[in-house]
């Protein structure tokens, strides 16, 4: 059989912005071969090299990122080394891991349509794919929609609608199953099943949907790539990243007393893009929480999850109804000094030179300590979530990004915490562990995410957004 | 990585062809730098504003203001100390504050800059990106010179999102219960890390910018197709032919108010 891809020695090292190489190599000597038609799926923890690699094989590293790049890689017997992303673009197609870095224009039926324009294609079949794909990924109804107006598991739909419309012999696909609720995971694995071509998923959680359905199986580990059977790599994997539930740490032996209840909530918000008689709403009749719980909140992409969310910490306001923090109605400034919002994209709180620096400037702003009981807490905090203290954030990888943003708000102290997605980017273990460091100071967690077996291990209780309403139901269903 | 400018809407604006729109917003820019009465600037910033009123809604309308509030205060408390000659009006020891000239010509710039904010604004409100795009090639500009254009266009509103979710999330950060003592020096030096925060998300996204448009095949010598077709209802002429028929109508008005 024809080989697809063909990656032989590969290595690479980013570097820094002076211009040096840094020290340690992300890729060190991946060899790979992936025949015409195969369905590979690649395990590896955060900050791996899955993404550096799935770029790598569209030549858009080191194109655009600096980086010292050893080996050679052959798409259909060509070496890309020789190849522009545009020329590569007809070969193969990239989904990344995160949307928002592929996503071009102001609405998502210019979004697919810009590749299609790029090649060329006549107007009639343009507008017919356009359309096809946007109805496929359930998209249509929102082709005028900004794409920024929209959630993130409809980004990552957007871009496998672009991918579709493309229709490249080769997918990669860094983390495809992220943020896609069950409805759409399966639609996801149909398509790569179904597809002639050459399909390569990237993921660093073993999900239930992969069971038995690639060809191909690897582990990519301290910069090599090793092939073997699922078996074997799900139970190498498994040893690598921990990857069995922790058990929760055991109760806090003294817990604070909070309860956070929100009665008749009724949320509302226009899209810019388009004129809607019926902007989006949210009802919440009941919703309640109190100190040492973690509570998932579930619902399909697009439900509403973030933007109760963000009325629940007081950035948004309210329609109507009320929220009580231990029995006293609070809004605005008052829930946001209760409750912390652990953001999907950690770099939104992350602005300082040091990990030192980034964990002990909010004890500043909140708490009067002296200098050296500040250090100290400061350092044991690191300590815990696993930091090093001169690293320099910007420069992390996402998974440590994302235990640092945790880290801040362990020391802030806030007794309810919303997190949003942190399942992904990092490992079950890694997140039980913040979800465990996080209770074990009182705080009560509300756990935003799509994987049930996820929710189903860490919360005591659920609520599901459905049509628009927020309802209790049965956890990891 | 790009948010739109565009924000929907009702009105004659929204099917106005935007080749004919984007010719009645050049000339109406070039008529507010010509000689012409106050009143007259005034009721096209009057109709510009009524128009954005009647497109969206009162909070909307008002955002262009909101937006250069700032320089206009400065406009206002500097433009007349450059000005020290003609009746003096107030004056500060031998020194002259505001001359009836220097009121006149102050009049005659605010009314300026906001004209031309809103005449800029309501385009970019009530035509979308994709359409100004074409536009702009339709007039002769090269695919990649109007790509670049729009891009700046939908690249800096993103920045500008980035920076309220940033904003936001320091918030939720250094909220305290003693806020409400915060003064505004405190206030102001909260911007800090919203701003270095903001700019490395800026500085980050640049190179996923050029990656996404070289990998959805931005370089490519095939010649570009478009999804998109500018449709001028009753005519392209008829449509031209009201961009002109606009702002002739508003400068006869304009030089007998």
């Amino acid at each position: 059989m024809k080989t697809a891809v063909d990656i032989a020695d590969l290595s690479f090292t980013y570097r820094r912005y002076g211009g040096q190489a840094q020290p340690d190599p992300v890729l060190r000597a991946v060899t790979l071969s992936l025949p015409e038609g195969s369905k590979t799926l690649v395990l590896g923890a955060p900050d791996s090299g899955k993404s550096t690699l799935s770029k790598i094989l569209c030549s858009l590293v080191p194109r655009h990122f600096d980086g010292d790049l050893g080996g050679a890689i052959r798409i259909d017997g060509t070496d890309i080394s020789t190849c522009t992303p545009w020329e590569l673009m007809t070969r193969v197609t990239l989904v990344a891991q995160n949307p928002q870095e592929q996503l071009l224009m102001t609405t998502c039926a210019d979004e697919v349509a810009f590749p299609l324009e790029s090649l060329g294609i006549e107007r009639t079949a343009l507008v017919d794919t356009v359309h096809n794909a946007l109805q496929r990924w359930g998209l249509y109804s929102m082709a005028q929609v900004n794409p920024q107006e929209i959630s993130g598991g409809e980004r990552k739909r957007l871009l496998l609608a672009v991918t579709e419309a493309i229709d490249a012999p080769i997918w990669i696909m860094d983390e495809p199953f992220d943020d896609l609720d069950e409805q759409w995971r399966q639609l996801l694995l149909s398509r790569i099943l179904g597809k002639k071509g050459t399909v390569v998923v990237f993921a660093s959680r073993y999900l239930d949907e992969f069971r038995g359905n690639f060809d191909t199986y690897c582990h990519l580990f301290g910069g090599n790539i090793v092939r073997k059977s699922e078996e074997e790599i799900v139970v190498e994997f498994d040893r690598e990243c921990e990857l069995q539930f922790a058990p929760m740490q055991e109760e806090p032996a003294e817990l604070p007393n909070h309860e956070l209840h929100c009665t008749n909530l009724s949320i509302v918000h226009p899209r810019r893009s388009v004129s809607s008689d019926q902007p989006f709403s949210l009802s919440v009749p009941e919703f309640n929480i109190a100190s040492g719980e973690v509570v998932a909140l579930v619902g399909p992409n697009g439900a509403g999850k973030s933007t109760l969310s963000r009325v629940l910490c007081g950035l948004d306001p309210l329609v109507e109804g009320s929220i009580t923090i231990d029995g006293s109605a609070i809004a605005g400034k008052g829930l946001q000094t209760r409750v912390g919002y652990l953001f999907q994209n950690p770099d939104y709180g992350i602005f300082l030179p040091t990990v030192r620096d980034e964990l002990g400037w909010s004890l500043r702003q909140i708490r009067r300590l002296g200098t050296e009981e500040r250090e100290q807490m400061v350092r044991s905090c690191a300590r815990l979530f696993h930091l090093d203290l001169d690293d320099n954030p910007t420069m992390m990888g996402y998974g440590a990004r994302k235990q640092l943003q945790a880290a801040v708000y362990y020391l802030l102290d806030r007794p309810f915490v919303i997190i949003d997605e942190l399942d992904s980017g990092v490992t079950y273990a890694a997140a039980f562990e913040i979800v465990s460091l996080l209770r074990k100071n009182g705080a009560a967690i509300v756990i935003i995410t799509h994987d049930r077996s996820f929710a189903r291990n860490i919360a005591q209780r659920q609520y599901t957004i459905t049509n628009g309403v927020v309802s209790p139901s049965e956890v990891g269903v | 990585m790009t948010t739109s400018t565009f924000v929907a809407g009702r009105g004659f604006l929204y099917i106005f062809d935007a080749r004919a729109k984007l010719f009645t917003v050049l000339l109406l820019c070039v008529m507010v730098f010509l000689p012409i009465r106050q009143t007259g600037l005034w009721t096209l910033v009057a109709a510009s504003f009524l128009s954005a009123w009647y497109a969206t809604d009162f909070k909307q309308a008002l955002q262009p203001i909101k937006t250069i509030l700032f320089v206009l205060v400065i406009m206002i408390l500097f433009t007349p100390l450059t000005y020290r000659d003609g009746e003096v009006l107030v004056r500060l020891g031998q020194f002259p504050l505001a001359t009836k000239e220097a009121l006149v010509n102050l009049n005659i710039l605010v009314a300026r800059f906001l004209g031309i904010t809103y005449i800029c604004t309501l385009y970019m409100w009530t035509t979308p990106m994709a359409d100004i795009n074409l536009a702009l090639r339709w007039y002769g500009l090269s695919y990649h010179a109007a790509l670049v254009l729009t891009l700046a266009f939908r690249f800096v509103p993103y920045i500008a999102d980035s920076f309220r979710m940033i904003q936001d999330s320091h918030a939720l950060r250094n909220a305290t219960v003693s806020d409400g003592e915060r003064t505004g020096r405190h206030r102001l030096a909260d911007l800090m890390p919203t701003v270095t925060a903001a700019l490395v998300v800026a500085l980050k996204s640049i190179p996923h910018l050029a990656m996404s448009l070289e990998h959805r095949g931005l370089g490519r010598e095939t010649k570009r197709t478009s999804y998109r077709r500018l449709v001028a209802k009753g005519g392209l002429f008829t449509h031209l032919l009201l961009s002109v028929m606009i702002p002739t109508v508003f400068w006869l008005v304009f030089n007998t108010l």
